[in-house]
């Protein structure tokens, strides 16, 4: 077909669309609806006694503030993603803002286990971590997906990627205010891993779902 | 980026409300620019890859319309997609140019068409073996016996009690009205 004549079968098929809001309106929404899951988990799960003071001690406030940035930074990556006109380097921000955070616990890691002569180092099971990261980012991601579904027209597995970082960086956001890790190995291991195995799946299942949306 | 006619802003968000000649302008404002920008990005590509690529923006940029933001330059959002349409073009045509070979300047009865030795033979059996079967029981069962089986005048008497000059005639007969029904078949193709 000639280019002129697709520009006339398009011109005829110019129905009104309702425009798509712009990603910081978006990941205020999505905020909106995953604040409050967060909130009724941690609540159901029953809060860690002395929850304050614990938020008050600088290593632990600095970990859930790096958590809540990488949640924030990438979804607003995922509803970036979608966009042509954004550039490409707003993609890659949920990757700095996740591994400056996995720095930072590594370097708690690091103090901890020379201050305890290498207690922080110990690594036991812990597969309360898996179903606690999956189950109170469940809600976010079908959130994400939902929201992503006008907006993913392009760069769909990026957008994809992004929106399930955000769910699990949320999760374990609101993870270590229930739950208690023994070390800080087991942080970095058991939560974290959790954390990048729900980012893989979830992207999938993201990829999977937008695409029957899509349908 | 050239400066960007302030008219395409209005004519997409017009565009967006459903304005058919607003959006016509635009797409016409629009594909002189999409070429060149596709030409100076893939300088190696044919202009046939250029005009997909063109005619892929073009669709992206229907179905996604309700991306745009009428506070925002038109041009970024137009080149985006067609960087990424472009890229997607661009990757399907190298996963796929190892399973196609172009035939526009090879002739139709060419050899390199054929998937088989035997493919010309073959095409033309089913062709005799389906005019034979169209012709009545009489003409089929002495073709059979002359033709194929290449039996004798006298042999083809013993099976069948015809004289020769009778099986002459039947014979001669049949291949008229298998020559008429094979004339028939390639008229229809």
């Amino acid at each position: 077909m000639k280019t002129e004549d697709l520009i006339t079968q398009l011109a005829q098929n110019a129905k009104p669309v309702r425009r798509a809001l712009p990603p910081g309106a978006l990941t205020a929404r999505w905020l909106l609806v995953t604040l409050p899951v967060l909130a009724v988990m941690v609540l159901v799960m029953g809060p860690r006694p002395h929850l304050l003071a614990l938020l008050m001690q600088p290593r632990f406030a600095a970990a859930e503030i790096l958590a809540a940035a990488t949640t924030v930074i990438s979804a607003y990556a995922a509803f970036c993603a979608g966009r042509p006109d954004e550039p490409g380097w707003k993609l890659l921000m949920p990757v700095a803002a996740f591994l400056l955070w996995l720095a930072e616990l590594g370097r708690q890691c690091f103090v901890l286990a020379v201050q305890t002569h290498g207690a922080a180092l110990e690594l036991h099971a812990d597969w309360l971590c898996v179903p606690a990261i999956a189950i109170t980012a469940l809600v976010p991601a079908v959130a994400m997906v939902w929201l992503l579904r006008r907006s993913a027209k392009f760069r769909t597995t990026h957008a994809c990627l992004c929106g399930a970082m955000a769910a699990a960086a949320a999760a374990e956001l609101a993870l270590p205010l229930f739950h208690a890790a023994d070390t800080m190995m087991m942080v970095l291991v058991w939560q974290m891993g959790s954390v990048a195995l729900f980012t893989m799946l979830g992207a999938l299942a993201a990829r999977l779902g937008l695409t029957a949306l899509h349908a | 980026m050239a400066e960007e006619d302030p008219n395409w802003r209005s004519w997409l968000a017009a565009a967006q409300d459903g304005d058919t000649r607003a959006y016509a302008s635009l797409l016409a404002a629009a594909l002189p620019w999409l070429r060149r920008r596709a030409r100076a990005r893939w300088p190696g590509s044919s202009a046939a890859d250029i005009e997909d690529i063109v005619q892929e923006t073009l669709l992206a940029l229907h179905q996604s319309r309700h991306l745009y933001d009428p506070d925002r330059p038109v041009q970024p959002f137009l080149f985006g997609i067609l960087k990424l349409r472009g890229a997607d073009v661009r990757r399907h045509r190298q996963r796929h140019s190892g399973r196609e070979t172009a035939i526009d300047d090879i002739s139709p009865d060419a050899g390199a068409l054929m998937t088989r030795d035997t493919q010309e033979q073959d095409a033309d059996q089913h062709r005799v073996m389906d005019a034979l079967a169209g012709l009545g029981a009489r003409d089929r069962q002495v073709l059979e016996m002359l033709k194929l089986r290449e039996l004798s005048l006298k042999e083809a008497e013993a099976e069948t009690g015809l004289s020769i000059s009778a099986l002459k005639v039947a014979s001669f007969r049949a291949m008229q009205r298998l020559k008429q029904a094979l004339k028939g078949d390639s008229d229809e193709n």
